[in-house]
């Protein structure tokens, strides 16, 4: 076995104690973790760029939808504005309380022996009720029974078209004075006789969008 | 594991370097990496509330259109309601109108005064007024009257008649002379 004789022992020593310098290694190890963040950085910031592109790009698209947005909320809102005020509107003409039909009634009740000398008609504001007070004559041999048939008739003719329909007599008195029917004279009598029903002969159903006009027909 | 002998120089240079690195990633974290997710994460967040936003938008794009067509018949029925109150103020065209319409009736004298003016209950109603009017016929008969009231009733679809009194003329009985309550609703000039 051949003999090696280190003559640079201390030299080589001192260059692997140079090697394994914990300082240089660590300063290695930081430069090492740094870079590592580095890229790690350099990646989020990629990231990042991309998704700000993204979001400009979805800036730009609504930038372009926006104002057709912002205007078809708008005509929206005007539209249900419209419709709900049209809806009040056709209740309003549909609800009120017609009187034409009822003056030409009450034009068919009356008898050549009874004439009306007043008529005070009113629509109640709270539930839509009518009230009427109709005064006149009648002259018959009993014109008391004169007056009861008009009451009648008034009761029969207005139920036929009108709910919870009553017709009463507030006031009913003989007259002295005398006139003629068909060239007999007769006694007369005076009354008053209150009316009252209910607006709609049926009621109404929960309204429809579309609208069904109601017309006068009496004319 | 033998670990070298480090001297008290090296010691204090590698705790120095340790302290340094712990103060690096700090800095790293603090101010650079931290900020960057915040505005990742902003951005992220923005992008999905823009989308949404075009998400929704195209949904309210076609429920206004559906609107629209579901809208026809109110809009031109709601036309037809305006087109029924003529520009200017009511008190300077509703008696004119009112005294023409009895007149083709043949009624020739009729009055309509303006009571009063009030906002309806309705609150769909708020960009309309309701006016009360009372319309006085001094001379008529009950067959042309009935014929005049439907005719109102029928050309005027907001009128609404509220009171109606009927009374014969003190020296003519063979006529009547009526007063007519009305109110009606138009839309606010």
């Amino acid at each position: 076995m051949a003999l090696h004789l280190n003559l640079l022992h201390e030299e080589i020593l001192e260059q692997r104690q140079r090697h394994r310098d914990p300082l240089k290694i660590g300063i290695l190890l930081l430069a090492g973790c740094g870079v590592l963040l580095f890229l790690y950085y350099g990646w989020n910031v990629y990231q990042t760029l991309q998704a700000k592109a993204r979001l400009s790009a979805v800036e730009r698209d609504w930038a372009k939808v926006e104002p057709q947005v912002t205007e078809a909320q708008k005509r929206a809102a005007e539209l249900t504005n419209i419709i709900n005020t049209t809806r009040v509107l056709d209740s309003y003409a549909d609800d009120r309380f017609l009187w034409a039909p009822v003056l030409e009634k009450i034009s068919h009740c009356v008898a050549p022996n009874a004439q009306l000398t007043a008529i005070e008609g009113a629509v109640q504001d709270d539930d839509k009720g009518v009230t009427l007070v109709i005064q006149g004559v009648a002259a018959a041999h009993e014109p008391r029974s004169a007056a009861e048939d008009l009451r009648q008739v008034l009761l029969e003719q207005l139920g036929q078209s009108y709910r919870e329909v009553k017709v009463e007599f507030k006031a009913l008195d003989d007259v002295e004075t005398v006139t003629k029917v068909d060239g007999a004279a007769m006694p007369m009598a005076r009354y008053t006789i209150a009316v009252s029903f209910k607006g709609n002969s049926a009621p109404k159903p929960a309204p429809a969008p579309g609208r069904s006009k109601r017309k006068n027909e009496s004319s | 594991m033998n670990l070298p002998k480090l001297n008290p120089d090296q010691i204090k240079k590698l705790s120095l370097s340790v302290i340094g690195f712990v103060f690096l990633l700090y800095v790293y974290f603090t101010f650079f990496l931290g900020p960057l997710n915040k505005s990742h994460q902003a951005t992220e967040a923005a992008i999905v509330d823009r989308q949404r936003k075009i998400d929704t938008s195209k949904g309210e794009m076609s429920k206004a259109a559906n609107l629209e067509r579901q809208a026809k018949d109110a809009t031109s029925r709601f036309s037809a309601l305006k087109a029924l109150s003529p520009e200017g103020a009511p008190i300077a065209w509703f008696p004119p109108r009112i005294k023409t319409l009895f007149a083709d009736q043949k009624i020739d004298k009729a009055v309509a005064r303006l009571e009063s003016a009030t906002t309806p209950k309705e609150a769909e109603l708020a960009g309309w007024t309701k006016y009360n009017w009372l319309i006085e016929l001094p001379q008529t008969d009950y067959a042309s009257l009935g014929q005049a009231v439907a005719a109102l009733e029928n050309t005027e679809p907001l009128l609404c008649i509220t009171k109606l009194s009927i009374h014969p003329v003190p020296d003519q009985p063979q006529f009547q002379q009526a007063a007519i309550a009305a109110s009606t609703v138009i839309e606010k000039q």
